[in-house]
């Protein structure tokens, strides 16, 4: 006797019930209690359970369980999957192509060429003389250790995704900005993205794409870090004065005009920021990334964790701080330009 | 109603008795993979109804897990330890008598290899030996699945991967980031019947689920094969995997305090043939590993009644149905 059998029965559902006679398996509890010689009679209140597919279906058996709820979800995803991928998989080739390319140019070009390639980057988005020898130093640092192919590789990536967040996201932001229909459509998934453990919609990409594809990692990187971009440039292209706004009415510019020659320039430091966090957030997601075959110093983490390596977890650690820290003064640097320049 | 609801009063103000024997507290690791969830869940059940212990269950993983019992002493029972997934450290600990093996908790042990569909090998018999995989890696796909980053099985492939030479043969190797990964791309290919090839382990879900052929690596050599656990072995060579050893293992200081338990635990093992048709039952039903624990104690208790002393078999003579 379970507890929720009276309901099916004032339901008159009884006879539904019994259709199929085909209980799942024995759970623990119901092996603890048969141990011991109870029934399930003797329950107090306290025990009362909720009723749940599960507390149901112990009462009547054609009730599913909730195990038939994840099987169901799951044959339902696989069933749209092949036509899902159909589309989806020559939609995202080219970032394969892209970051494949990427990691091959970054690891077979001779060090001497790339590393004051960076520097002379580097030094053009920031101008900086202390900021160029900082990142020299750190660099010098992680190659001095052997660690330079495991940060160019991480680099890579991240070049890559940010790239491509950069790419998509602005876009999207303008559009955000221009249509307050589409911002309230966009802004609840900007923050299912955000609030979604990373691992959940890994959970997804492994069964769309082939595990064997760089463009797995690269999906989930941009999922995840594309969100502030698109965000600050929809807060920042709204943030324009209003009074400059008339002014470029009056002027009588073209829409096309005023975004170009107004918002965008006006919205920069806004923009600016947003790249900056999206850097940082791939930054932060390419350790997870590893768990879906990502190259780079998550890799190494990784191995310090599953064989407690506790040197090479640190060393590696350590290797992302400091290609976080690169990263961010190089942006924030050049986010301070920008900001000096617009108050000249 | 009103009645029940009296009822359940009194029934709160009673406290729930404790199961009365004289076992103390005990913990025991489960690892994150579903047939040590399985071992797990028994001896727990043993333990608490058969012995009265109050068993903290410790989810773990190898390597975390035998350095924990080298550092503190804790947990109490380690089981299903792959003894070549925990290398060095774990023969370390042995003979430095930190740590005690009772009994092979799988018999006669788990399977490693490498694997390809069995269709596959029906089309083609000729892929059933690695020399046949090397004349025609087009028909595997031209790419091996290795292990993960930090696993053991990693640093014997590798060096196997040196000894063969694979990649000359033009098959890529690719390292997977996960075990999970490994799992899902064999899993995709065996759905869409495409050819797969690479390392996998068991007694598990995935082997347990999709029909796989092991490519013949050659001779088990057991001086060569030692020599490919170490990472970047000189002038490696070949050999087949042997049937890996998996223990149960408790600290010396837990055998001391509970011999009865420890003697229990020392009975305490599977064949890997029932460990596997447990696994195609959980597949099959849906069912958690939990479920498949509570399977095996409904379903096979001749076989774990004899691990028993008497009065745990008296305890549990309701479930034994005697």
């Amino acid at each position: 006797m379970a507890t929720y059998d009276w309901l099916f029965s004032t339901l008159g559902l009884k006879e539904w019930c019994g259709q199929n006679k085909d209980s799942g398996p024995l759970s623990m509890a119901d092996l603890l209690a048969k141990s011991k010689g109870e029934d399930a009679e003797s329950q107090s209140l306290w025990d009362l359970p909720f009723p749940s597919m599960d507390a149901l279906n112990e009462s009547c058996e054609a009730f599913p369980q909730s195990r038939d709820l994840t099987k169901g979800l799951e044959q339902g995803f696989l069933a749209v999957k092949d036509s899902l991928s159909l589309v989806l998989d020559p939609l995202t080739q080219p970032l394969s192509w892209f970051l494949d390319g990427s990691l091959y140019v970054m690891l077979n070009t001779p060090w001497w060429i790339v590393i004051p390639v960076m520097l002379a980057v580097v030094f053009l988005v920031s101008k900086s003389w202390k900021l160029v020898t900082f990142v020299a130093f750190s660099i010098g640092l992680l190659a001095f250790i052997d660690y330079y192919e495991y940060a160019m590789q991480t680099l890579a990536i991240i070049f890559v995704c940010a790239f491509l967040c950069v790419l998509i996201g602005v876009p999207i932001g303008i559009a955000m900005a221009r249509s307050d229909w589409l911002q309230r459509g966009t802004i609840p998934v900007l923050d299912m993205l955000q609030t979604l453990p990373p691992f959940v919609y890994l959970i997804p990409l492994i069964f769309l794409f082939s595990v064997t594809e760089s463009k797995l990692y690269g999906i989930a990187i941009i999922l995840y870090a594309i969100v502030p971009v698109v965000r600050l440039t929809d807060l920042g292209i709204r943030l324009v004065d209003k009074e400059v706004i008339e002014a470029a009415d009056a002027f009588g510019m073209t829409p096309r005009q005023k975004l170009f020659k107004v918002q965008i320039p006006l919205a920069l430091p806004n923009i600016m920021a947003g790249v900056n966090q999206t850097i940082m957030m791939s930054l932060a997601m390419v350790v997870i990334a590893s768990l879906v075959s990502a190259p780079g110093l998550g890799v190494l983490v990784l191995r310090g964790i599953r064989n407690l390596e506790l040197g090479v977890g640190l060393v590696s650690g350590l290797g992302i701080v400091l290609l976080a820290v690169i990263l961010d003064r190089v942006t924030k640097a050049s986010l301070a330009r920008v900001n000096s320049a617009q108050k000249q | 109603m009103r009645k029940l609801t009296y009822s359940a009063i009194l029934c709160a103000l009673t406290i729930p008795s404790v199961a009365s024997a004289d076992c103390g507290e005990v913990s025991i690791t489960e690892m994150n993979w579903a047939s040590n969830t399985v071992v797990t869940s028994v001896a727990k059940f043993i333990m608490e109804q058969g012995y009265g212990c109050d068993v903290t269950v410790v989810p773990s993983d190898t390597v975390p897990a035998v350095t924990s019992v080298a550092e503190n002493g804790e947990p109490d029972i380690v089981t299903e330890l792959w003894k070549n997934s925990a290398g060095e450290a774990y023969e370390r600990l042995e003979a430095a008598g930190k740590i005690k093996p009772l009994t092979k908790v799988l018999r006669p042990g788990g399977i490693e290899g490498w694997w390809i569909p069995t269709y596959l090998a029906e089309k083609h018999p000729e892929l059933t030996t690695i020399e046949g995989i090397m004349a025609n890696p087009e028909l595997v796909g031209g790419r091996f699945n290795n292990c993960p980053d930090g696993w053991g099985c990693r640093v014997a492939n590798d060096n196997l991967v040196r000894a063969l030479d694979l990649e000359a043969s033009g098959i890529d190797v690719f390292n997977h980031g996960s075990g999970e990964t490994l799992a899902s791309s064999m899993a995709s290919a065996v759905q869409k019947q495409e050819p797969w090839f690479g390392y996998y382990w068991g007694p598990t879900v995935p082997l347990g689920k999709f029909d796989m052929t092991r490519v013949k690596l050659g001779e088990y050599k057991a001086e060569v094969h030692a020599k490919n656990q170490s990472p970047d072995a000189d002038n490696p060579k070949v050999s087949e995997f042997p049937a890996a050893t998996v223990l149960t293992t408790v600290t010396p200081d837990f055998e001391d305090r509970e011999p009865e338990v420890a003697e229990m635990l020392a009975q305490l093992s599977f064949e890997t043939e029932t460990m596997s048709s447990l696994l195609a039952w959980m597949d099959a039903n849906n069912a958690t590993a939990e479920e498949a624990a509570v399977y095996y104690l409904s379903n096979y208790g001749d076989e774990w009644s004899s691990w028993l002393n008497d009065d745990a078999r008296k305890r549990l003579s309701r479930l034994l149905g005697n």
